[in-house]
């Protein structure tokens, strides 16, 4: 275990495999990842190369063996410290309203103050733009505003790492770059580490401070930091760079033996 | 949109009016060319005789007693034997979700018990409790418990894997799941549940009452069967009117506003 304080998460050794021993297919393998607090960290990978499942791993929601720990103490089942955002729009209850969506994870933590709860679902839905639909029900939104209420429910909770599969993936490209940058702005502003799946490039340089790329099987390929300066633009220096390295790994990962880049 | 849907409503009462009116036309029609010759009487007695029968039912009634007291007698073994069916099927379901054998165990009872007709099971259940109302109230609760069930059951499994998880990321876990998150999420299967149950226990709890009466709480199947039995067809007529008002009044006076403030409002159902 180790002693930085800084270090919020740590994955060790994880290995996820699917069917019985006869056809077992192994989907994670061996892997090692450590998140520092209020790290941005995107994870880039093609599709089926294990990225959901990591990220299921880490919020509980699946068997694997390996350890997950946050804060050095392991986490075997779902908990409030690592809240996810599906890439689902209908992760919402649609029996609530937005505002009591929001309210009620905080209600099952204790806080039954009412003038507290109004105070905290207000200024979460303020800072995703949301405070004037907090009575509407949510298949009365579109799915960037659906969204935008799960990671208000998400801030509300204050969890130690908010988890993001892939949340704004079935978005249009003008919601999508609209999300992004308030994304981008709430973690500026918030003191929170965030896990973000995405297959995106842009949407990886965009957001992250730090971006793994992963290979089928779990494999890391890059792991680095971000070294352009925020807010990123296609313009910004170094972009072209970073997002050809970030393409090459992407799209050469079948090549045999491609070595690790850690920058 | 609000005025077309406004539209569209009054819209759908104009046509249930349109039809009602058109089927009493028909009858009327039916009574007074005496299409069955000397049955039209018992079988289409004008509107008039058995609009008269109606008043009658309540005013006069059977046996000393208005046709008010049958209702209420009737309406009391109903609402008890829903409410025993109604409780069961939410705690058997439930006890499914927490324990794998018991769903199995449970799952197996409600394929078997849901095709066993309540009426056949009357001779045995009159050897457990006697010519007493409880045995009405057991029709009640079989005729309810088993559709209810399989609702709740199948809308219980039916709930998409990300509102459980959803549920156990914010901590839910056991009872307090199945209550947050699997309750309100089967909602649409739950209605229909009870909309089934209802209808079952209704017609059961007639069918019972006319194969046997109990006369310290005689109730509307009694009342039929002895018009039946005296050839007061105008009468008979008269209370399977009052059967269909009291299920209307069920159905869009208790069934429709539930459907509305919940499933409706959530945008499950449409």
């Amino acid at each position: 275990m180790t002693n930085d304080s800084n270090m919020i998460l740590e994955v060790r050794d994880l290995t996820k495999t699917y069917g019985d021993n006869l056809e077992k297919r192994i989907i994670l393998k061996q892997i090692n990842l450590e998140v520092k607090r209020n790290e941005f960290l995107c994870i880039l990978g093609s599709s089926g190369c294990g990225k959901t499942t990591l990220l299921r791993c880490i919020a509980g929601f699946e068997n694997y063996s390996g350890s997950v720990l946050v804060n050095g103490k392991e986490k075997l089942a779902p908990g409030i410290d690592r809240i996810m955002v599906f890439q689902d729009f209908n992760q919402l209850f649609p029996w609530k309203t937005v505002e009591k969506n929001v309210q009620y994870p905080l209600k099952l933590q204790g806080i039954r103050d009412k003038a507290e709860l109004r105070k905290r679902t207000h200024e979460v839905l303020r800072k995703v733009k949301l405070l004037e639909y907090a009575h509407y029900y949510p298949h009365q939104l579109s799915g960037g505003m659906k969204q935008r209420v799960a990671i208000a429910k998400a801030l509300a909770l204050k969890p130690e790492i908010i988890l993001m599969d892939e949340p704004f993936a079935a978005l249009d490209a003008m919601t999508r770059n609209q999300l992004q940058n308030e994304l981008l702005a709430i973690s500026l502003e918030e003191n929170c580490t965030i896990i973000f799946i995405t297959h995106n490039i842009q949407e990886a340089i965009v957001l992250g401070t730090r971006i793994i790329v992963l290979e089928k099987g779990g494999n890391i390929l890059i792991d680095r930091d971000n070294p352009i300066k925020r807010p990123v633009t296609p313009a910004s220096e170094g972009y072209g760079a970073v997002w050809e390295q970030l393409h090459s790994a992407l799209y050469q990962e079948n090549k045999p033996n491609t070595d690790i880049i850690v920058d | 949109m609000q005025h077309n849907q406004k539209r569209e409503k009054v819209h759908a009462v104009l046509v249930k009016v349109v039809f009602i009116i058109f089927i009493l036309v028909i009858w009327e029609v039916a009574a007074r060319m005496r299409i069955f010759g000397s049955r039209s009487e018992l079988l289409f007695p004008p509107l008039e005789v058995i609009g008269k029968a109606f008043i009658r039912n309540f005013i006069e009634g059977y046996a000393g007693r208005s046709l008010w007291i049958y209702i209420g007698n009737s309406m009391l073994l109903l609402t008890k034997g829903l409410g025993i069916g109604i409780l069961l099927s939410f705690l058997f379901s439930g006890l499914s979700m927490v324990s794998r054998n018991f769903y199995h165990i449970y799952n197996l009872m409600v394929s078997i018990f849901d095709l066993l007709p309540g009426v056949a099971l009357l001779p045995v259940v009159i050897i457990i409790f006697g010519i007493k109302p409880d045995v009405i109230v057991f029709l009640v609760v079989h005729a309810v418990l088993w559709p209810m069930s399989r609702s709740i059951l199948d809308g219980f499994l039916a709930v998409p894997q990300i509102y459980v998880e959803a549920g156990m990321n914010i901590g839910l876990r056991g009872a307090a799941l199945l209550w947050g998150v699997y309750l309100p999420a089967a909602m649409s299967y739950i209605l229909s549940g009870l909309k089934v149950g209802w209808a079952r226990a209704w017609r059961g709890l007639i069918s019972a009452e006319m194969i046997f009466g109990i006369a310290t709480c005689p109730g509307i199947g009694l009342f039929i069967n002895q018009m039946r039995t005296n050839m007061n067809n105008a009468e008979m007529y008269a209370i399977l009117v009052v059967i269909i008002i009291i299920g209307l009044i069920v159905q869009y006076g208790i069934l429709v506003p539930i459907e509305n403030c919940t499933t409706r409002k959530w945008g499950m159902s449409k």
